[in-house]
């Protein structure tokens, strides 16, 4: 019977091509937007989360608020204290950090964000150079006036490519003093961590004589021995600082968790997204009801016919169901692919990598069908319950 | 002989507003097997309503009706369905055929109501279509055949599932004089079959051609006459 009833919907269908057509782009429309939303949203949070995981799965970073009255504790040496909160822990490294430094070589100026790290910032980070090194223990024992530039900042001051061992003009207020240039930073793509492509790196000692006026530190990287800890390390931190400082006077940071939070953003967003189109599938299956009323009242003679030939109304019921549900099937496989390929193109576009979401292609092929059982139901039922008398006699 | 229909002071009653139309008011008669009977009268007289009954499209306000001994009082939809398969063929005076479906098709549509497997079903229609002489036409639509050719179609849908009844409502109306001749030669040969064959029509040279004649008017039986057979 299904089979049969299959076949007559095809065939009720090519008698009106346009129609069909036109309630099928309601289904269609829905489902495709419902898949490229959800599809292009797995693949954005995908794409987040490599990028963050990737840029150092196993650093958390440490800030606590100057504002604090503990702040006067956090100074270099409070970093061994800090390592001794966790055997996880394996180093931490004190960093200090202004934005909006005028680098300038020549007539270029460049505002760029000056860290003041440890020699061991560069291993500890997987960084890699473009050209020279990073600085050395030495410069940073003897407070060398030494510098290492992102990528934009060289680009920008030395577009030749020529930036190693040229000076460079580094402003605090109006006063200048020149660095030697020791290395140039790879260009590193980040999303949510620290891009260091617009940074310039000196050492934390030197940093801290020119720019800092107390020994106070901005930040703590924290390097754990396994990334599998980071979360776990990065949540007892939270408890203690939450328990010593409270939680507005710090912050605490990492890619991972970082990570999670870009997720869960991205999911939930997708998901609002997902919700609104699905309104339009909604929609579609109210085109799906008027077309089948209509089919119905069309057929009413047909109906008659088959009730006096034998047909219980269960059996109409489920001609119209069916033809109801192949409308919406045939809609959301065309709505499916659509959403695909709409979500292909724009990864291909914003450069990220295509993830499959084949929750997303079930889900919505099964809301479809929900729509197409739940919107064809009463136009069937309506078919079932005529009179089959009057449905004959019917012109 | 055995009897097919039994028409129990059956009425039928219809309500519109505050008014009260009988249709059909305590009719009763009895329709042997193999009989060739027509339900005569004029428009209006309640002949559809008799044949609405006997047909189980429709069930009586009062009194009863038996097809093959089964009483239809009280019948959901469902099982008035199931009894209009399995025991009644209706040929209609406009052919009612399925327009978008071929003679075949529409002449295997009552088998897929009873459940019958395709593969038997085809060869059922096909034995049916063949019967009436449309052999050859077996994959035409409707709207590829003559009236004749429908109205075969039409009588082959009715033979197909092997009913108690033919049920045919002036089933030469709508054709010419020689193609209706043809049909009725049609059921001529159906009767000698020892089908039970009622035949509804309001032309009264064409229903005295049959063997027993019922005559109804304003909803009641006025008239038994019977033309021996020849």
């Amino acid at each position: 019977m299904i089979i049969e009833n299959t076949k007559l919907a095809f065939k009720a269908m090519a008698g009106s091509k346009l129609r069909t057509l036109l309630s099928l782009l309601g289904i269609v429309i829905g489902v495709a937007a419902v898949v490229a939303i959800l599809t292009l949203g797995q693949s954005i949070t995908t794409n987040i989360s490599d990028s963050i995981s990737s840029s150092g799965p196993d650093l958390i970073t440490f800030k606590p608020y100057t504002d604090s009255e503990f702040s006067n504790i956090f100074t270099e040496q409070y970093a061994d204290t800090l390592k001794d909160l966790d055997d996880n822990i394996e180093t931490v490294m004190a960093v200090n950090d202004t934005s909006g430094t005028t680098v300038r070589f020549g007539q270029e100026d460049y505002s760029a964000h000056i860290y003041g790290v440890p020699s061991s910032y560069y291993a500890n980070l997987d960084m890699e150079m473009e050209s020279g090194e990073f600085f050395s223990i030495t410069d940073s024992v003897t407070n060398a006036q030494t510098i290492v530039l992102g990528y934009d900042v060289a680009d920008d001051l030395f577009p030749t490519g020529d930036a190693v061992g040229k000076k460079v003009m580094v402003y605090r207020g109006t006063s200048g003093k020149p660095y030697t240039v020791v290395g140039v930073l790879e260009e590193k793509d980040a999303i949510f961590s620290l891009s260091f492509d617009y940074g310039v790196f000196i050492p934390f000692s030197t940093y801290n004589a020119r720019f800092n006026k107390s020994d106070t530190v901005n930040s703590y990287i924290i390097k754990v021995n396994d990334e599998n800890v980071t979360l776990d390390v990065s949540d007892n931190l939270e408890d203690y600082y939450d328990d010593l400082l409270g939680e507005d006077y710090f912050r605490i940071m990492s890619p991972t968790t970082m990570a999670e939070m870009a997720s869960s953003v991205t999911s939930t967003l997708s998901s609002f997204l997902a919700a609104v189109a699905a309104i339009s599938l909604l929609v579609g299956g109210i085109g799906i009801m008027n077309i089948m009323l209509v089919s119905v009242s069309e057929r009413t003679k047909e109906i008659g016919i088959r009730k006096a030939l034998g047909a219980a109304p269960a059996i109409i019921r489920g001609q119209f169901i069916c033809e109801s549900l192949v409308i919406t099937l045939i809609g959301g496989v065309i709505g499916v692919i659509l959403g695909l390929s709409v979500s292909y193109f724009a990864s291909v576009q914003m450069g990220t990598t295509f993830v499959m979401s084949w929750l997303s292609v079930i889900v919505s092929m099964g809301f479809s069908m929900v729509i197409g059982l739940f919107f064809g139901w009463y136009p069937a039922l309506k078919a079932s319950q005529l009179d089959p008398i009057e449905a004959l006699n019917y012109e | 002989m055995k009897t097919i229909i039994k028409v129990d002071h059956a009425s039928r009653f219809y309500t519109v507003g505050d008014i009260t139309v009988k249709a059909l008011n305590d009719v009763s008669l009895e329709i042997k097997e193999g009989e060739f009977t027509s339900i005569m009268g004029p428009s209006g007289s309640g002949k559809s309503t008799m044949m609405n009954l006997i047909g189980c499209l429709d069930s009586p306000s009062d009194g009863n009706i038996y097809i093959d001994g089964q009483s239809t009082f009280n019948m959901d939809e469902t099982e008035l369905a199931d009894l209009r398969n399995k025991k009644v063929g209706f040929i209609f005076q406009q052919f009612n055929l399925l327009s978008k479906l071929s003679a075949l098709e529409n002449v295997t549509t009552p088998l897929l109501y009873s459940g019958i497997k395709k593969k038997k079903r085809e060869e059922m229609a096909i034995a049916a279509l063949q019967k009436v002489g449309l052999g050859d036409r077996m994959y035409h639509r409707p709207n590829e055949m003559s009236g004749g050719q429908k109205q075969r179609v039409a009588v082959a849908r009715a033979i197909v599932t092997n009913p108690s009844i033919i049920l045919a409502d002036e089933p030469t109306g709508a054709l010419d004089s020689k193609t209706g001749k043809q049909i009725m030669d049609l059921f001529w040969g159906l009767h000698n079959e020892g089908r039970t064959i009622i035949f509804v029509t309001h032309d009264k040279a064409l229903g005295e051609q049959c063997l027993r004649q019922v005559h109804i008017k304003d909803g009641k039986m006025v008239e038994e006459g019977v033309t021996h057979d020849n």
